[in-house]
């Protein structure tokens, strides 16, 4: 219930806690996971460069390092070395804050994720909801920026892109309901520990209405991420940059980076909720040392293809208008995730809580033995 | 297996902190690494190589403000129904699911109530037209 | 030792936080302190055990009424007065609400009913310690039972206020037709 990997090490080793030793861990594994989620971010933005140059048939960075990797490191060198440029009537305390608060509520979202059974950080018996209520201040950063750039296009971004965070909450906390109807706690280990490895135990097969909801959540948390083709608030042709418009090098950076996370952790709570996790299917390596790299590499795999789906949409659809945003939310997501939610739970009523394949399987068995 | 119970928020703070450390780093970092000319046309705010004109903020309109309202009563009825997803399924095996179903179901078909009533009365819409009863033209307010 | 700091931390989050926003003349920094005092009270939530109370008080207050204030303040075109906060003199921190007069009278009144009310509450509480006597367990599936069991009356109930509260508002937000006719 309230595992992390401060329990999972020292029961490997069978040592007790002393408050050095879990001070120790814990520092460890925040900075082996920092690193790594800043490296993703990093190499995030070569990703999408390369692939969006695959998608539109031209090479992508290619000069530094071999095929282009190092290129997020050349951009980094780049931002940092830039000039500061604050804008004159800009308030000098909103404009320093506001890529603190978005880098601050996506890194505090890393503390739940499930890279694997040993490894999460914390597994707060409250963890989905805890998700939920840290990736909120984004939103909150998003408008500080948009607001104390004290410049008009920034400000529209800012507003837009504040009120599109908010009402995209709203479909993804009600999918995520669903799925907490069928595993009965909100911590993710339980969540995960109610699906399998194989493909059919997944949640997202469980019953029509989940199905679907994965769906909804999927587009639900793209358009919180300010993702396209959800980007209206950072749109280059139309507010020529939004809300990160005046901010220059290493802040603008920040807000960069912080998208790129947030990309990663909201692919990383679908997998986590509907495609099960870090669980590897035939249960191999079990539950020795060997077990904890399969799930981590079944996790990362199953995120990573989730992420190169982000990365295809974005370059794939156009761009909404900010009315045709607001009324998909509200008119077509919303009602459609509540009707799952009910629907999910006259299933669980009905069926106690088997899966599709289960009562397809208990079927056909059913009837091969008395039929024919 | 921790010393003290509350251990497990010890990620929680950690990386908030880290948060803000990694942003105050990288601009002391950059502060010695920057060239400083402040200039009084850079320092202007953007507007596609035009002079700025006016303050950043005239008009403002009502429906951010409605859409943060509406988005706030989703809210609280999300968070009030967090716990009572998380114990459907032990009333299901105990035989009580039907009622439990029953709170549900009333619970949201209130709110299902309320989201009907925004949408027909036009709330929901981002541009809103005016049909002005005595004239054939409508008026048309678009951000 | 997390215990004590993890409490410290949130009490000088939360009582920085009031104070600041009460000091400070400019609206939209007032909001920022207002976000900082609302996390140290979920911290606070946090280090009594309950962990949904304070998973929902990041959720709402956060969440929600932090960006449904700030929308409020741009509504009400606030911020656009007192852009350079500079101290002119000392007697320029004193709160802009309320007079000096009120201002000294309501910290007497507040100091003498806090010391009452600690001198009451000390004599009743056994024991200070902050770990041991708070019982770690979940939270969350003992308050979906009672909302089930004990409390469903006022569960529907709640689900009925929030519908008067939409029905508010969107009554409150529709133009009224005098606007039309006079754009006309």
């Amino acid at each position: 219930m309230n595992d992390n990997i401060v329990s999972y090490v020292l029961s490997l080793f069978d040592t007790a806690p002393t408050p050095l030793l879990v001070f120790l861990i814990f520092g460890v594994a925040i900075f082996i996971l920092v690193n790594v989620m800043a490296l993703i971010g990093g190499l995030g933005t070569y990703a999408e460069r390369k692939i969006s140059a695959d998608i539109q048939m031209r090479q992508g960075p290619n000069r530094v390092g071999p095929y282009g990797i190092l290129q997020f490191l050349a951009d980094g060198v780049k931002m940092i070395t830039k000039e500061d440029i604050i804008p004159s009537e800009s308030n000098k305390f909103l404009f320093t804050i506001a890529p603190i608060l978005c880098l601050s509520g996506v890194l505090a979202t890393l503390a739940v994720i499930p890279i694997s059974s040993g490894f999460i950080l914390t597994d707060l018996n409250v963890g989905v909801f805890y998700l939920l209520g840290v990736s909120s201040l984004v939103g909150v950063g998003i408008f500080l920026g948009g607001y104390a750039s004290n410049s008009k296009w920034s400000m529209l971004g800012g507003m837009r892109g504040a009120s599109q965070i908010i009402s995209y909450e709203v479909p993804v906390t009600i999918s995520i309901l669903t799925i907490v109807l069928l595993a009965g706690s909100l911590s993710f280990k339980e969540l995960i520990s109610g699906q399998g490895g194989y493909p059919w135990t997944w949640y997202v097969f469980h019953n029509p209405f989940t199905f679907v909801s994965f769906f909804i959540y999927f587009v639900s948390a793209l358009a919180e991420t300010n993702r396209a083709p959800f980007d209206l608030p950072e749109a280059e042709s139309e507010l020529v940059s939004g809300y990160h418009t005046e901010y220059s090098g290493m802040r603008f950076g920040f807000f960069a980076l912080a998208e790129y996370i947030e990309v990663f952790v909201v692919c990383g709570v679908a997998v986590a909720l509907f495609l099960g996790g870090y669980k590897v299917p035939f249960g191999l390596g079990g539950d020795t040392i060997f077990g904890q790299f399969f799930q981590i590499g079944s996790f990362f795999t199953k995120t990573f293809l989730l992420y190169y789906v982000v990365i295809w949409v974005r370059w794939t659809l156009p761009r909404l208008r900010v009315d045709q945003l607001m009324s998909i939310c509200w008119k077509y997501l919303t009602p459609i995730a509540l009707f799952n939610l009910v629907g999910t739970a006259t299933w669980i009523w009905l069926f106690e809580n088997k899966s599709m394949v289960e009562l397809l399987m208990s079927a056909l068995s059913g009837s091969g033995s008395t039929g024919h | 297996m921790l010393t003290t119970n509350m251990d497990i928020y010890i990620p929680v703070v950690a990386l908030s902190a880290i948060g803000v450390l990694m942003v105050a780093g990288a601009l002391i970092v950059g502060h010695f690494l920057r060239p400083k000319n402040p200039n009084k046309l850079k320092n202007q705010p953007y507007e596609c190589g035009e002079d700025p004109v006016g303050s950043a903020w005239a008009n403002f309109n009502i429906r951010f403000y409605v859409v943060a309202l509406i988005f706030i009563i989703f809210d609280v009825e999300g968070a009030l129904m967090f716990p009572v997803a998380a114990v459907f399924k032990k009333f299901n095996e105990v035989g009580a699911g039907g009622v439990v179903l029953l709170s549900i179901l009333v619970f949201i078909a209130v709110l299902v109530q309320g989201i009907v009533y925004c949408w027909k009365k036009g709330d929901l819409d981002w541009v809103k037209s005016f049909k002005v009863p005595d004239s054939e033209s409508a008026h048309e307010v678009k951000e | 030792m997390f215990d004590s700091f993890l409490f410290y931390l949130s009490a000088f989050l939360t009582c920085f936080g009031a104070v600041l926003v009460v000091l400070e003349r400019n609206l939209m920094h007032a909001c920022i302190y207002l976000l900082m005092s609302l996390i140290g009270t979920a911290g606070l939530y946090f280090t009594l055990g309950a962990d949904f109370l304070a998973a929902t008080q990041l959720v709402v207050y956060v969440g929600g009424v932090v960006i449904l204030m700030l929308f409020a303040i741009m509504l009400t075109g606030g911020g656009l007065e007192n852009k350079k906060d500079r101290l002119a003199n000392l007697l320029s921190y004193i709160p802009p609400m309320g007079s000096l007069k009120s201002y000294i009278w309501g910290s007497i009144t507040a100091v003498a009913f806090l010391s009452f009310s600690i001198n009451i509450t000390t004599k009743l509480v056994k024991s200070t310690e902050i770990n041991g006597s708070i019982k770690i367990g979940p939270t969350v599936e003992q308050i979906g039972v009672k909302l089930l069991t004990d409390h469903v009356l006022m569960f529907e109930l709640s689900s009925v206020l929030l519908l008067g509260a939409l029905i508010g508002t969107a009554i409150i937000s529709r133009p009224s037709k005098e606007i039309f006719l006079e754009r006309k």
